[in-house]
């Protein structure tokens, strides 16, 4: 995956943000900014913009919890990219984590009163942890058996959620799973009347993980964890501690994935064992990440963007007459996609991003000859 | 006491059916070193297939079979050879390619979703059942007669898949490939017929498997989540690619599964399977009788 800039087309954040580090390989013979660079901060910004102003053009709030769900996701799969694009392994139960995120701040909240970004918090440390615990043996074993370990932690994990009404003090609720009153509304308690307040929350929060994803595939991290992913032998042959830039990766994923259980915990005010900790969400992450294209920056998102509002729009049109159609629309597509293109669907989208963009400095280079 | 060896004999009987649910797991896995995610669905569509089969022709259950094996080793051959290949032969030299775990997902998906499209959610059972309620007494203790005649036909099947891998020219052949297939294919190894072959035969079993839940099981497009998970379960234990691990395997999750409740609450039991399977994945990844290379 190394050397293969993953770029989206401009119509999304991401796209150029990552667009920004190929100016300096491709372009050459410009001083300063070149047209490639101009046109993509332009886009960015105004990908940016348009984001940061939709709530205003889209008042229906069916609609707007639609592009919540899809960011939601994006953020998801941006965080289960870390270690299940970089690191190269295929983890599935990720659903373990938004379990935890959801059940520490819910918890914290209701029994202590304690802010649920403060429980978010906590909740993110906790999941880190399991996370560790869950990588430091299985990072050893080959794809399949890491694959089959994750679902059986999360599984085991969802039986036991479900089976105990009280953990120690904690109250878990067993099956019936936790309510939040929606009483106290304002930012200090995470809760809000409008959908808005979430929409800009869930966009802040992934544009930071779109960052932090940017920011790991240029570092030493991000490099190790491709060589380590592509050729294990290899990589540990220079040096290169395989095992520990994966734990590494485990832990930031992990932590990250449990904010987001917070924030749907928030969002639905309600959690439930067998919906936040289903194998169905583990499996829906993994889904978006390797249609969208594991590994690289704007797969997740392209993903997300493409994969929720079939599911969403096919469950509320089709929902009655052909039940679970958009599940069946998921397997054809993650078959075709792993047939035609393994690298997910950003790698054609990449191609026809850059001919756009080559096309378009050759004019302005152009004009400016002229 | 009569309790305790009541459930001890119907864990091993209902455990050697778990057995039976997940041997097509290991012997696909053996071959092909790919874990199929679609192995439940495959025992969903044999238990669909079961279905029509004695509802429209009245056949006995046990009768089924010689409709159920054939049309489940075709399904699955042609299953490997159509949509799995295409990713072998894309990536030939990663010994266990992920993709191929990615696409049997999928394949799990849109199996599970065409039954609930096609089918319905709804339960179903078989009208004419012989087997139904059966009991037989021994003593004072009751056996359910179809885990027993389950645990008959696993345990024939179990030797008859042995028999066929050691002792015959096409076992022989897929051993070979399943072992190295780039040696086999010079010694003349047809190596993705091989693995189109090994995937009907997997498929077969889940089949067979069908048959022997169908007298007391209900049909529905999801039966076959709960016997997937079961089913890696089993065979992580066992050893992943070994046929008498899967029966072993089976048989240590039926006997938690039907002695644990006298114990504690029927649910602790699941989750004490899954943590043996993750300690079992920790200390001894290879299972009881799997070889150590494999993982």
């Amino acid at each position: 995956m190394t050397g293969n800039e993953s770029l989206a087309p401009s119509d999304n954040p991401s796209g150029g943000s990552a667009g920004h580090s190929s100016v300096s390989g491709s372009n050459t013979g410009h001083q300063g900014v070149s047209p490639r660079k101009k046109i993509e901060v332009f886009s960015l910004l105004g990908v940016v913009l348009i984001a940061f102003g939709l709530p205003l053009i889209m008042t229906s709030p069916t609609y707007l919890h639609i592009v919540i769900l899809i960011f939601f996701y994006a953020y998801l799969t941006t965080s289960w990219n870390m270690v299940g694009g970089f690191a190269g392994v295929l983890p599935l139960g990720h659903a373990v984590f938004v379990g935890i995120g959801a059940y520490t701040s819910t918890i914290l909240s209701l029994q202590y009163g304690i802010s649920p970004w403060l429980g978010m918090i906590v909740g993110g440390v906790i999941a880190m942890g399991t996370g560790v615990l869950i990588g430091l043996p299985t990072f050893k074993m080959r794809g399949a058996y890491f694959a089959l370990a994750t679902i059986a932690f999360a599984e085991g994990v969802r039986v036991m959620v479900e089976n105990l009404n009280f953990l120690g003090p904690f109250n878990l609720n067993g099956p019936r799973g936790l309510q939040i009153p929606p009483v106290n509304f304002g930012f200090a308690n995470f809760m809000f009347q409008g959908k808005e307040p979430y929409y800009y929350i869930i966009l802040i929060m992934l544009i930071g993980v779109i960052l932090l994803t940017w920011f790991i595939s240029r570092s030493k991290l991000g490099y190790y964890l491709n060589a380590g992913g592509e050729e294990p032998e290899a990589a540990m042959a220079l040096g290169v501690n395989v095992a520990r830039a994966k734990l590494i990766a485990m832990a930031m994923s992990s932590f990250l994935t449990a904010l987001a259980g917070t924030f749907y915990a928030q969002f639905s005010l309600f959690i439930h064992p067998k919906s936040i900790i289903s194998l169905d969400l583990s499996f829906e992450i993994a889904f978006i990440a390797l249609i969208g294209g594991r590994g690289s920056i704007a797969g997740p998102l392209l993903g997300a963007l493409l994969l929720r509002p079939v599911s969403d729009f096919s469950r509320i049109y089709f929902g009655d007459v052909f039940p679970g159609l958009h599940l069946v629309i998921f397997g054809v597509v993650l078959i075709l996609v792993m047939i035609y293109q393994p690298r997910g669907i950003q790698e054609p989208l990449t191609r026809v991003y850059n001919r756009l963009i080559n096309r378009l400095t050759k004019e302005g280079q152009a004009k400016e000859a002229s | 006491m009569l309790y305790f060896i009541e459930d001890t004999i119907n864990g091993i009987l209902m455990g050697s059916i778990y057995g039976l649910t997940a041997m097509g797991l290991t012997i696909i896995f053996g071959v092909l070193k790919v874990i199929n995610f679609a192995h439940g669905s495959l025992l969903m569509v044999g238990m669909y297939v079961a279905y029509w089969a004695i509802t429209l022709s009245g056949l006995h259950p046990y009768l089924a079979l010689v409709v159920v094996i054939p049309v489940m080793f075709l399904f699955g051959y042609l299953l490997q050879d159509i949509i799995i290949k295409p990713i072998f032969k894309a990536e030939k030299e990663v010994r266990e390619p992920i993709t191929v775990i990615i696409v049997t997902t999928g394949i799990w998906y849109i199996l599970d979703n065409l039954a609930l499209l096609f089918f319905g959610p709804q339960y179903r059972t078989i009208e004419n059942n012989p087997l139904r309620g059966k009991m037989f007494e021994l003593g004072d203790m009751l056996i359910s007669a179809p885990k027993f005649w389950g645990f008959v036909i696993a345990i024939v099947t179990a030797g008859a898949v042995y028999y066929f891998f050691q002792y015959t020219r096409l076992g022989r052949a897929i051993r070979a490939t399943s072992l190295d297939r780039d040696a086999a294919s010079l010694a003349g190894i047809n190596q993705y017929k091989i693995y189109n072959i090994a995937f009907g035969i997997g498929t077969a079993v889940s089949g067979i498997a069908a048959i022997t839940l169908i007298p007391f099981y209900n049909t529905f497009p999801t039966v076959g989540v709960a016997f997937d998970i079961k089913g890696f379960i089993i065979v992580v234990l066992g050893g992943l690619g070994s046929i008498g691990g899967a029966i072993v395997g089976g048989i240590i999750v039926g006997l938690i599964e039907s002695v644990g409740p006298q114990y504690m609450t029927a649910t602790w039991t699941e989750a004490i399977v899954y943590g043996l399977f993750l300690l079992v994945l920790f200390v001894k990844p290879s299972g009881l009788f799997g070889e150590k290379n494999d993982w």
